[in-house]
């Protein structure tokens, strides 16, 4: 018997009644079950119920060699697939110790912080589409067509990359992706004037959002928020920064943070990151090293027996490679921590109090990919 | 004092965000004038990136007018997803194998290239077909050797 909790026959009758939120529900952002108890439009308890995308990539992991996996991780968060597939790229690398070309290196983090700011760009406007504005929902999805554009150019594919191989990048980039991601970050920040009068400045989008869903410094803390969720609380943490791996240390690029921990501030948090991740890719393309973009890997890899973890920064959160191997081509066990589990889960605090139509705005700021928390 | 105070605070409130829906509106409006981003799809169509990703294709060589296939099988056991199959054949004893059947259920592919980067012939490439629709599922069970026999 499936255990799904529906609307309970004790309650009927009764001031406080349950509603389920999902799980088809356009605000939802996928296949996401939020039992709610409501007294009259007063949320007095939340409940997510997750596990409706769950296809077990973590098992799958067990019964296939290190190279075949390499198309799932981008299948968990298919939004912030490039990064998945580095960072899973990266944790075999550190697993069997393969050294990673510079350029290699560069290549990822511009692929990645292109990634990020399409998935920001998705998280946002996503979000300010929840509060009933569609206009800049299309605006969002209009700058993010432009990178789908440049990353299919290098990578082949639109939305789940397979761009990452052990010991580099599948192919170098060309004249064409340099000249266009020049042109694409002088296009967005042209841009940039437009999206703060268009929503920052509107009314009706800081009266849903300012306020709303305090998340205080402790609560994220406890929860292990982590992402532009926790940033948006005042805690200055970013794997990038503070656990720095590949390319990032030799970047110069801030991480901003809000002391207010509302729905503004996160995102606030987000639109600001873009800005930053533009930095980073044009420090990244003006010291573009030369050479080779894969080192040598043999066809199969065999890692020596032991474990490794290693974390990076997806656009929601730090994310958590543990690979387990036995000494054979197949992994004994692969663990994923995925940041939007932790960050859904501080809702079950924060939205208590709120109004059914704030719990809408308080999901979509957190900006979670349900594929990712069940895996 | 203090009631006067508070409906000035109100005023100003109704007047910065009217203010701002007509700036927002005024963006919106900007739009109107500015080209279409979108491709009218069936009559307008894009042309593919030459990195574009769809589906396997065997290369035509100019030395023997074929592929390089040798049937080693490493696609089919590098493929996450099992869909390839390779048969081939020895002409004579001591002689090189060479591919005859390569077929590939393509519904079921995920287009990650991991067959064409452990091709140790380099004899895979991708197709820049896109339009994969069909009638049946069989149709997307296809024969790369055949195909590259019929497409000159």
């Amino acid at each position: 018997m499936l255990n799904i909790k529906t609307i309970d026959d004790a309650t009927v009758n009764q001031r406080v009644y349950q509603l389920n939120l999902g799980p088809q529900h356009p605000s939802t952002h996928g296949v996401m079950h939020l039992l709610v108890t409501l007294d009259g439009e007063v949320v007095i308890k939340i409940e997510p119920i997750i596990g409706y995308s769950h296809r077990g990539h973590e098992k799958m992991a067990e019964n296939r060699i290190y190279e075949q996996f390499l198309p799932n991780p981008a299948r968990m968060d298919y939004l912030s697939g490039m990064i998945f597939n580095h960072g899973y790229c990266m944790a075999v690398e550190k697993l069997c110790g393969i050294e990673v070309p510079r350029r290699a290196e560069y290549i990822r983090v511009i692929t990645s912080e292109l990634n990020r700011i399409a998935s920001h760009f998705i998280g946002a406007m996503d979000y300010a589409m929840g509060l009933g504005a569609i206009t800049p929902f299309l605006w969002g999805w209009d700058d993010r067509e432009q990178i789908l554009d440049l990353l299919e150019g290098i990578a082949g594919s639109r939305l789940t990359y397979s761009y990452g191989r052990f010991g580099g990048v599948r192919n170098d980039i060309d004249q064409a992706f340099y000249n266009g991601t020049r042109r694409f970050i002088d296009r967005l920040r042209g841009r940039f004037w437009d999206y703060e009068n268009l929503i920052n400045q509107n009314i009706i989008f800081i009266k849903r959002s300012k306020g709303v869903g305090v998340i205080s410094k402790e609560d994220a803390l406890t929860y292990g928020v982590t992402g532009p969720s926790l940033r948006g609380s005042g805690v200055k943490y970013d794997v990038r920064k503070n656990e720095p791996y590949s390319a990032y240390p030799e970047f110069n690029f801030e991480i901003p943070t809000r002391e207010a921990g509302d729905c503004l501030a996160r995102y606030q948090v987000r639109m600001a990151e873009i800005e930053q991740s533009l930095n980073i890719i044009e420090q990244a393309l003006d010291h573009l090293p030369p050479g080779p973009v894969r080192s040598k890997v043999p066809r199969f890899v065999t890692p020596p027996e032991g474990e490794c973890y290693l974390t990076f920064e997806s656009a929601r959160g730090a994310v958590g490679f543990y690979i387990v191997s036995d000494g054979s081509r197949i992994p004994y066990r692969i663990k994923v921590r995925a940041p939007s589990f932790s960050n859904l889960f501080a809702m079950t605090k924060i939205c208590p109090g709120h109004f059914l139509a704030d719990v809408i705005a308080i999901f979509g700021s957190i900006d979670v990919t349900v594929p990712e928390i069940d895996r | 004092m203090k009631t006067s105070n508070g409906f000035i605070l109100y005023i100003q409130e109704i007047l910065t965000g009217a203010k701002s829906l007509a700036v927002g509106l005024w963006i919106t409006l900007k739009r109107l004038f500015s080209p279409i981003v979108t491709v009218q799809y069936p009559r307008k169509k894009l042309t593919m990136t030459p990195n574009f990703r769809g589906h396997i294709e065997a290369i035509r060589f100019d030395d023997t007018k074929t592929h390089h296939c040798v049937a080693c099988g490493l696609c089919a056991r590098i493929c996450p997803s099992h869909v390839i199959k390779v048969q081939g054949e020895k002409t004579k004893a001591g002689d090189k194998k060479i591919g005859r059947h390569y077929v590939i259920d393509f519904s079921k592919c995920s287009h990650c290239g991991l067959c064409v980067d452990v091709c140790p012939e380099q004899t895979l490439k991708f197709s820049r077909e896109y339009e994969l629709v069909y009638y049946s599922r069989w149709d997307t069970v296809i024969d790369l050797m055949q195909r590259l026999e019929e497409r000159p």
